[in-house]
């Protein structure tokens, strides 16, 4: 949606993660507001990859937290499993529950130097998801695990008992903040802008990696980046947000090959190499994002949409399927 | 590198080194390019390859314990020359070569107003009164596209936007007319969208002033159907120098074929496996006698190892340094000889079809 809805939600056992109707507001001050996130709802099914695209400020990275509740949404249900009979609301829960439910979501950030702990040795950085869980000592089970979480990521076990991270490059410390996550088991990977402060040929051997740990462990990842050949090459399905709300979803080809949002085919065709499904008369975009204290009535794009009209500034308009398993929160669609 | 006339910039054979604790860093090893007036050029490289280093140095920004060799001449004047006397050529950088930085947070003052930020290098250089240099800075403001110039001119850069902020350092960066404007990843910081707009408005500028661009970036894709040249540089050395055409059509570098492979393509299916690079770049600290590419190269031959491959031309002021470019018989023979025996001459292991096994693996055992 540049709009509201939840048309796009998906039904099903096999749905591992839902979010409905996510708001996270900050209070700035003089009773002012950033609206960072409006009334997102997506859902993420077990085995899947779900890219979440957008520009800086669109919301994408507060979603992400949002989901791990750092800090917990304004309103909104974050629920695991939700169609099994013990489906768990994340935003319920506090205190020793929701870190009870913590390790079944693990995250990923941009910068895996600043992300890491320079002070600690790189395997014990690696172990401390499960000492936390094991009262100190992670045991012979514990300790196997690690070494072969370490070997999975391509670092040598016995290296990362005495180096510590600024012994690693970047793309290295990269493999171990994916290994500190995988520790513990979790289900669902969200992964923050992982490969954006990488070198392109580390960046090809991470998103690999990625791919092989999402096989090897059965992990559903959540994938978020401003780059969309990352995007597309890594998920399955796509959603395409714009200042807190959501413009487009759909399956990853199915969306670059036919894009219907303007929003989505002016991102396409301002990538250096634009998308073939796009020509150059769709990279419209002005410079400026309207400022998320004040958003824009109705549509929140429409101050920088070429199509927009006058209902687009009264009415928001709501999310629609205009084909099989693709959304778009569009007044105009193209089609 | 067309040699008709005396080109308007010409490196040769520039060479950089910094002493660190860990021992001298060969941050330029070698290169030589020449610019034409009015002509646009990519650096491309990764971090480490020289490519910053090399546009620093054109602009006389290195550091005083850099030790420097090598050539550049600037419109028939030795810059080096120039920069070891320092004082009376104040009115050449910046003034005729000028440059845009990466981060327009960091490269603008926070606590002056950005009209301000601009008239300071017109009332310096060129001795404009304060009323004159306001006006241009509010012409300049309006070139690069900033709507309402004469509001802006008394705001603050965070005030403005990212997009804004890296207009108002190109209008300061073109406040003096140059004859040449480096952009060292200008538009890196910045959201795609944005980034169109900055580097469309480079091209426009450029072509509307007549004035010669240097465009240094890690990012292909920012290059592609923009300039008219590219050098690809890896660990300080030139691999490939060509028309922007060529480089990504009928590139001859193995290292640059690799790194067109390895970026993820837009108008690829999901879930298309990358092909990434083997192995990592050399250490900067002692530069392998060889090519430097050697290592992660599957075409590699004794020969690469030995001996170090200077830039040969190919025709069409296409330039490679490599023993076996790509395309070319001698690389067909180099890859059939290493697939045959499993690895190439420095121990590379790859598979029957040339592909190098960490390349397919991925992960396992694979360092980045």
């Amino acid at each position: 949606m540049a709009g509201r809805g939840t048309i796009q939600l998906r039904s099903g056992e096999d749905i591992i993660l839902r979010v409905e109707n996510l708001v996270q507001e900050f209070p700035v001050g003089r009773d002012r507001v950033v609206h960072a996130v409006s009334d997102v709802s997506f859902d993420l099914r077990k085995g899947e990859t779900l890219g979440i695209v957008g520009e800086s400020g669109c919301g994408k990275s507060t979603t992400a937290r949002a989901i791990v509740q750092l800090p917990p949404p304004t309103s909104g249900r974050v629920v695991l499993d939700p169609s099994s009979e013990n489906e768990i609301d994340l935003t319920r829960l506090s205190g020793h529950d929701l870190r009870n439910a913590r390790p079944r979501l693990q995250m990923i950030f941009q910068d895996p130097i600043s992300s890491l702990n320079p002070r600690r040795r790189v395997k014990d950085i690696v172990s401390e998801g499960l000492e936390i869980w094991s009262d100190g000592d992670i045991g012979t089970e514990g300790r196997e695990r690690v070494e072969e979480v370490l070997h999975a990521v391509g670092i040598d076990p016995v290296v990362a008992a005495s180096h510590r991270p600024h012994q690693f490059s970047g793309g290295q410390c990269q493999r171990i903040s994916i290994a500190r996550a995988l520790t513990v088991n979790p289900e669902i990977l969200i992964c923050d802008e992982p490969v954006s402060a990488l070198d392109v040929s580390v960046q090809a051997k991470i998103l690999n990696l990625l791919e092989d740990m999402k096989a090897r462990y059965e992990l559903s990842l959540v994938f978020i980046s401003h780059d969309l050949s990352v995007v597309r090459n890594v998920s399955d399905r796509v959603v395409v947000m714009y200042l807190g709300k959501i413009c487009e979803v759909g399956g990853a080809d199915r969306l670059y090959d036919a894009p219907a949002h303007p929003y989505t085919r002016a991102l396409l065709a301002s990538a250096p190499e634009p998308a073939q499904s796009v020509g150059v008369a769709d990279a419209v975009l002005g410079d400026d994002l309207p400022s998320p204290t004040d958003p824009p009535s109705g549509c929140r794009f429409r101050t920088r949409c070429p199509l927009a009209i006058d209902r687009c500034a009264t009415e928001e308009p709501l999310m629609q399927e205009i084909d099989e398993d693709h959304f778009v929160a569009c007044h105009l669609p193209s089609t | 590198m067309t040699g008709r006339q005396a080109p308007l910039l010409s490196v040769r054979d520039l060479k950089v080194v910094f002493p660190t604790p860990i021992g001298m860093v060969h941050a330029v090893d070698g290169v030589s390019f020449d610019l034409e007036a009015g002509q646009s050029m990519g650096i491309v490289g990764e971090s480490g390859s020289g490519k910053t280093v090399t546009a620093k140095t054109l602009m006389n920004l290195l550091p005083s314990y850099a030790l420097v060799d090598g050539s550049v001449n600037f419109d028939g004047r030795d810059l080096r020359a120039l920069a070891a006397e320092r004082k009376t050529e104040k009115h050449l950088w910046g003034v005729e070569i000028s440059m845009v930085f990466q981060d327009p947070m960091t490269s603008l003052n926070p606590v002056k107003k950005v009209g301000e930020q601009i008239a300071e290098s017109v009332r310096y250089h060129l001795g404009q009164t304060r009323t004159a240099a306001r006006r241009q800075a509010g012409d300049l403001l309006e070139q690069v596209g900033i709507p309402e110039p004469g509001r802006r001119l008394d705001e603050y850069p965070h005030q403005l936007s990212g997009g804004l902020r890296q207009r108002v350092v190109i209008a300061a960066a073109l406040a003096c007319e140059p004859r040449i404007l480096i952009a060292d990843e200008p538009t890196t910081s910045l959201d795609v969208t944005v980034q169109k707009h900055i580097l469309d408005l480079l091209d426009d500028l450029r072509t509307a002033r007549g004035m010669a661009m240097i465009l240094v970036t890690h990012d292909l894709g920012v290059v592609k159907g923009r300039t008219d040249e590219v050098m690809v540089m890896y660990a300080g050395r030139t691999m490939e120098e060509a028309s922007t055409e060529a480089v990504f059509s009928q590139q001859g570098h193995p290292y640059t074929e690799a790194l067109i492979e390895t970026i993820p393509k837009i108008n690829s299916a999901s879930h298309t496996r990358l092909v990434p690079i083997p192995g990592q770049p050399p250490v900067t600290t002692s530069p392998p006698t060889g090519c430097p590419f050697a290592d992660r190269c599957r075409y590699a031959t004794d020969l690469c190892v030995a001996q170090g491959p200077p830039l040969t031309a190919l025709g069409n002021g296409h330039h490679v340094a490599c023993h076996t470019p790509v395309r070319t018989p001698a690389a067909e023979t180099a890859l059939a000889a290493n697939a045959a025996r499993g690895h190439t001459a420095t121990g590379l292991e790859i598979h029957q079809s040339g592909v190098p096994i960490g390349a397919v693996t991925g992960g396992l055992g694979e360092q980045t």
